[in-house]
This record gives structure tokens, C-alpha cells and sequence, in this order.
């Protein structure tokens, strides 16, 4: 009887302990990576914030890119709606550029260009294009499919799970694998590395700043930096505010035309 | 030319403006615009004004809105006032100093599902790419063929916009009380196909070209009733006025061409099909002062329709294609009506585009390429262009415009002696 019961406890010691390793106090990398994407693209029902984005060149030049964006829920994890309103450079104040995203397919995008009252489609395949010239690509302000990548759990670090991504088809994806950083209390994404086949860092996106924004943890102040192309982009995101009430109407090519006061004054 | 200076005129002139209807504000709204310099080499000598250039001008672009504040009707209706005028120092016409009203406008939501627009205001709807079926408003080629940006290419309307939003479709409504015509080629700037001339004219050219009158009775219409079906746009278009081209013949002998009245009924489908952006566009153009097609004088009714497809390769490189039928109708008694000496235009034309569009050097250095090519005309037009923001302020563009052609009566044909590379350099703030 006793040697049984040893048996049991160390089997149990074993499950708890090599199980709590493996899976990260019982959570998979796939449960982690879920959670990481609704924290970073789903909190709130919706939400907006000013953007303000400094792009440095390889030669240490500075542009510098403002825009107020709108969030909206459609469905938690799935469909989402953004509309983006461009301030500064002068050259390209009062441009719309509004997104339907759907996860696992090709989202919908529009550009609106005042100067000629023109609402243009625009064909949106690729998603790891540079987002407006800056060393963020689309899938970094919207969000990449979570059914993209094969998540695997690779090890802790402190206070951060360390999962590797690697991407189920490698066709239009400039990387091999990525490492991302996720805080195990929140599941904010605090940092994420980009490799190529040979292995070599290519590129490193990372918060520098997260902040309790009306209870939910909010990246504030982040960074990308690209090591093929050279140079770097901090993104600081000024005047957050979530589940303001946006309705999904503003999403529409009436709000285009015409810029919701409400929303973009 | 001093920026601040023009800036602190326009703003005390819309101030002065805003005055009298009880809005002024201590804060002054914000003001954007740029200062452009451009030139146009010309690669052919055409017996226009002149020998070198088509294009050589500064201009200085301001633009301010007004948002009403307060405790009154337009500011609780969310009212906005929108200006935007250039100034333009213009050596093809002797250094003459110009100003050109692109918006003055006052728009505003009278009611939830309502809105309105009143004034001058640029109009533009429609699915095609540099080719327009349903968008009926005025449009200056001038620009287009010497190089201007793009902007340019749409003239602004005097118009009363009416947006209506039912829950089962969005509606459009346009009133424009004064005609305005397409800016075209007339031999002083461009060179074109005259027929009186019987050949490509210059300066030489003696035709009138007789616009509507301002009469309530020659007000134009234009209504689109539209809807966003899952991501699939599709609209319905109807317009009533003139042909912005001067099509028909009023008076041979005095060498006097008109702007015909024009119906025009159409619709459009847009959306995303096979990794990238389809569009299929048709129109009825009825010509309803010769609806046979029996009066050789005045232009016979057609059907246009279109289709294009555009798709992002990546790296930043996205390619376009267009194909444009246009059909001339009733041409048999068109044919019959014609008298022998008479140029006369064909069926059917065929038309296709490309865009081939390249971002470099970190999205800060775009070339693109614009093709027309029609089989059934033999002629065409390449338009490259090269821009480089240099900063977020300064930018160059440079391009050409270099129609070609086998015949002198089609379109790009009669275009073919107004080749120019172009150079601009634009500060914006």
C-alpha cells in the first residue's frame, strides 16, 4: 500500500512539476498565443487613441507620422474594424484610411484622398508590407492570424513566457521563425524577435511602456527596429480611451467623405 | 512669396467672412497648403503659345477648415466650412498672377441620416482608374497631358450635395445650377485633332465653343444610390445635363461647337475577388437631342462599360489592369446621316490600361507607370513618373506624358505632338 501511495505522490510531483514546465502552469502555447492577441488587439469593446510615429532612417533622418485611430469589435478574436485619420505630415492630413479585418482571409481596405474626394479600394494581399514607410508592417498594428504560425512553448523567462512562431505557410512572410516575449500576469507581447532561415535577427518589435489604461494593461510607447533595412520607429500612443461607444457605422464610406467630429476633433 | 503673409490674408478674409454670422472665434483654425514650382519641356514644336514648354508655373496652395463652435444651429449640427484656393504665377500666360478657387464650401448633418454640402466642392464617384463612366463632373485634361499632380485633374463643381442614409441604401443627390466644362486642349497650351483645321491645330485653331447658358433650365443632376454588401460595393448612377466635351456642331460655318444635353443611367459592382480588387462598371449615354442618331451634327448615344483588376504583388509593387468598351449606337443611320467629305468615328473602341506601381527606399521613392493602349484606335499614352519625398516637407516628382498615335482623329492620336517631360518640387505645411 505505502509503495503505492510513493508511486502516486511522485507521479503526482511529476505531473505538477515537469507538467507545470511544459505547459506553463497548464496554459498551452496556443492558449498563450490567444490570450496575447485579445490583450493586444481586443481590449475593450472598442477604443481610440492618437498615434504619433517617428521613423528614423539608416542615416538617422526623421519623419515623423500622427493619426488618430478608431477600434471596433466586431466579434472578440475575429472580425475587427479600424478607421485611421491622418494629421500630420501636411501632405497627407485628412486621409482616411479605413480597414474591415477578417482573420484567415484577405481583409477589406480603403483609402480616402481628399484633395479628390476619391474613395479608393486597395488590394490588400500583403500584410507584411511596411505599414506607411514606418518599420512596422500591417500585421503588427492589426494583428496577425493566430492560426498563421505553429505556437510552441519554448522556456519562461522571469515573468515572460517565451513561445516560438513558426509560420504554417512561409509564401509572403519575409521570416523563418519569431521568438515572442509574453508577461505571464497580463499577456501583453513585450517583445518580439524576427529570424530568417540562416537564423540572423532580422527584426525586433518591443513595448517599451505598459500602462493600466481604465483597468486594462496598454502598450503606450513601442519600437521597431529592422536590421536589413536599417534605421528604427517608435510609436507612442497618446489619449487612449476604451468602449467610447463607437458604432460600427462610422465604418462606412459616409464617414469617409466626411470625418466624424465626434470621433477625429 | 511670402507663406506667413498669404496665410494671415486668407484668415482674415475668412474671419472677416465669419463675422457677420455671429461664429467668430478667438482661435484660428489651422492652415495647410504647399509651394510648388513646375516645368514642362515640351519634345515637340506643335504651333501652340509656346516652343519650349507646355508647363511652367509656382503655385502656393492654402487650405483651412472652419468647424462652427458655440451655441447655435451649425455647430450643433456639426458644420464645417472648407476652403481651399491657389495662387499661381503662370509664365505660360506672361507671368500672370492667378487665383484658383478649388473649395469654398459649407457642409453640414441636418438630421442623423442627413447630410448636406453646399458650394464649390470637388465631386468625384465611380469605380475606374484614370477612366470615368458614371462620373460625369468636370475634369481638367490640360493638367492631366502637361503633368500636374493628380489633384488637378478634377475641377471643383458649384454644387448642392444631399447624402441620404436609410438603413436600405445610401443616396447621393447633386444639384449643379452652373454648367462646367472639361479644361481640354484648345491649341494655345495643347495641341489636338481640329477638325476644321483637318489636321492637329495650334494656336491657329478658330473654333467657339458655345456652353449652356446659366438658366435654372440647364441645371445638371447626378444621383448615386449605393451599398456595402459584406466588403462588395454596389452602386446605381443617373445623371441629367450636358456632355462636358464639346461633342456636337452648332453652327459649321462659324466654326461653333456645343456641350450636348446628356442622360447617362449606370451602375457599378467593386470588391475583393481572387487576391485582389475587381471592379465591372456600365453606362447608357443617351443623347437626347438626337436619339436616332440621325442628325450628323450632334452626338449619337453610346454604351461604355469597363472592368479592372488590381493586385499587390508585395515588396510594395502593385499592378492594374483596365479594359474599356465604349459602343457608338444607331450607327448605321450615324453612317447614313454623315456627308462625304465628314471625319467620321468608328463603332466600337476597345481601350486598355496598366498600373505598375513601386515603392522604394523605404516608401519614400515611388514609380509608376500608366499605360493606355487601344487596338482599335492604334494609339495610346505612356505616363511615367518618378517622386521622391525627399523630407516630409519637400518632394520632386518627375514624369512624362507621351501619347502616341497612327491616326490624328483618336483620342490619343490627336495628342500625339504634346510629349513633355515634366519636373515639379512642392514644400508643403
Amino acid at each position: 500500500m505505502n509503495k503505492i501511495r510513493r508511486i502516486a505522490v511522485i507521479a503526482i510531483s511529476f505531473v505538477l512539476i515537469g507538467g507545470g514546465a511544459l505547459f506553463a502552469e497548464g496554459l498551452t502555447a496556443n492558449e498563450i498565443i490567444n490570450k496575447a492577441n485579445l490583450a493586444s488587439y481586443y481590449a475593450g469593446k472598442d477604443g481610440k487613441s492618437d498615434v504619433r510615429m517617428t521613423i528614423t532612417d539608416s542615416q538617422g533622418r526623421e519623419r515623423v507620422r500622427e493619426f488618430r485611430i478608431l477600434r471596433l469589435n466586431i466579434k472578440d478574436g475575429g472580425d475587427q474594424k479600424f478607421y485611421v485619420y491622418f494629421t500630420e505630415p501636411a501632405d497627407v492630413a485628412k486621409m482616411v484610411f479605413m480597414v474591415w479585418k477578417h482573420p484567415g482571409q484577405d481583409d477589406d481596405r480603403w483609402l480616402y484622398l481628399p484633395a479628390l474626394d476619391l474613395v479608393k479600394r486597395i488590394a490588400a494581399s500583403d500584410k507584411r508590407s511596411s505599414f506607411i514607410g514606418s518599420h512596422f508592417v500591417y500585421e503588427d498594428v492589426s494583428g496577425r492570424g493566430t492560426n498563421e504560425d505553429d505556437h510552441q512553448l519554448v522556456g519562461s523567462e522571469g515573468n515572460l513566457h517565451k513561445i516560438k512562431n513558426t509560420p504554417k505557410d512561409s509564401k509572403g512572410v519575409e521570416f523563418a521563425y519569431y521568438y515572442v516575449w509574453i508577461d505571464k500576469a497580463n499577456f501583453i507581447p513585450m517583445k518580439a524577435e524576427y529570424y530568417d532561415g540562416q537564423g540572423k535577427l532580422i527584426r525586433v518589435v518591443e513595448a517599451l511602456e505598459v500602462k493600466d489604461i481604465e483597468g486594462i494593461p496598454t502598450v503606450t510607447k513601442s519600437h521597431a527596429k529592422n536590421f536589413l533595412r536599417g534605421g528604427e520607429t517608435t510609436i507612442d500612443f497618446l489619449g487612449i480611451d476604451y468602449n467610447v461607444g463607437l458604432d460600427e457605422s462610422v465604418f462606412a464610406e459616409r464617414y469617409l467623405r466626411r470625418a466624424p467630429a465626434k470621433w477625429v476633433q | 512669396m511670402g507663406t506667413v503673409r498669404i496665410k494671415n490674408i486668407v484668415i482674415a478674409a475668412l474671419t472677416a467672412w465669419l463675422i457677420p454670422l455671429g461664429v467668430a472665434k478667438a482661435e484660428l483654425p489651422e492652415v495647410h497648403g504647399f509651394l510648388e514650382a513646375a516645368y514642362g519641356y515640351k519634345l515637340e514644336d506643335d504651333g501652340t503659345k509656346h516652343e519650349d514648354f507646355n508647363l511652367s508655373e509656382q503655385r502656393g496652395q492654402l487650405k483651412t477648415q472652419y468647424y462652427f463652435d458655440g451655441d447655435n444651429y451649425l455647430a450643433d449640427k456639426g458644420g464645417v466650412i472648407s476652403f481651399k484656393g491657389d495662387f499661381l504665377v503662370d509664365q505660360h500666360n506672361d507671368d500672370e498672377t492667378e487665383v484658383e478657387l478649388r473649395e469654398l464650401n459649407l457642409a453640414f448633418t441636418p438630421h442623423d441620416m442627413v447630410d448636406l454640402k453646399a458650394g464649390l466642392q470637388v465631386l468625384t464617384w465611380g469605380t475606374g482608374d484614370y477612366l470615368f463612366i458614371n462620373d460625369l463632373f468636370p475634369k481638367d485634361y490640360i493638367s492631366f497631358f502637361t503633368g500636374r499632380d493628380d489633384e488637378y485633374l478634377k475641377k471643383p463643381s458649384y454644387a448642392l450635395k444631399a447624402s441620404l442614409y436609410p438603413a436600405l441604401a445610401n443616396v447621393d443627390l447633386v444639384a449643379i445650377p452652373y454648367f462646367t466644362p472639361n479644361t481640354i486642349p484648345e491649341g494655345d497650351r495643347l495641341s489636338f485633332f481640329d477638325s476644321f483645321q483637318q489636321g492637329i491645330a495650334g494656336t491657329e485653331s478658330e473654333r467657339t465653343l458655345v456652353e449652356p447658358t446659366k438658366d435654372i433650365n440647364h441645371a445638371e443632376y447626378a444621383a448615386r444610390v449605393y451599398k456595402n454588401v459584406g466588403g462588395n460595393e454596389f452602386a446605381f448612377y443617373y445623371f441629367r445635363g450636358f456632355d462636358k466635351n464639346p461633342r456636337s456642331y452648332l453652327d459649321e460655318a462659324n466654326r461653333e461647337l456645343y456641350y450636348q444635353k446628356l442622360n447617362v443611367y449606370g451602375a457599378s459592382i467593386r470588391g475583393a475577388i481572387a487576391g485582389g480588387i475587381g471592379n465591372i462598371e456600365v453606362g447608357y449615354y443617351e443623347s437626347p437631342e438626337d436619339t436616332d442618331g440621325t442628325d450628323r451634327m450632334i452626338e449619337n448615344s453610346s454604351f461604355k462599360a469597363m472592368t479592372g483588376y488590381e493586385v499587390d504583388l508585395g515588396s510594395d509593387l502593385k499592378v492594374g489592369f483596365q479594359y474599356l468598351y465604349e459602343r457608338k449606337l444607331d450607327y448605321d443611320n450615324y453612317k447614313e446621316a454623315l456627308l462625304p467629305n465628314d471625319y467620321y468615328w468608328d463603332e466600337h473602341r476597345h481601350l486598355l490600361t496598366n498600373r505598375i506601381t513601386k515603392l522604394l527606399n523605404n516608401q519614400t521613392v515611388r514609380v509608376s507607370l500608366f499605360t493606355f493602349y487601344s487596338p482599335s484606335d492604334n494609339d495610346g499614352y505612356f505616363r511615367p513618373s518618378v517622386s521622391y519625398d525627399i523630407t516630409d516637407q519637400w518632394k520632386v516628382t518627375t514624369g512624362a506624358n507621351l501619347p502616341w498615335g497612327e491616326d490624328y482623329i483618336t483620342e490619343f492620336g490627336g495628342m500625339e505632338k504634346n510629349k513633355n517631360i515634366y519636373a515639379r518640387v512642392r514644400y508643403t505645411f
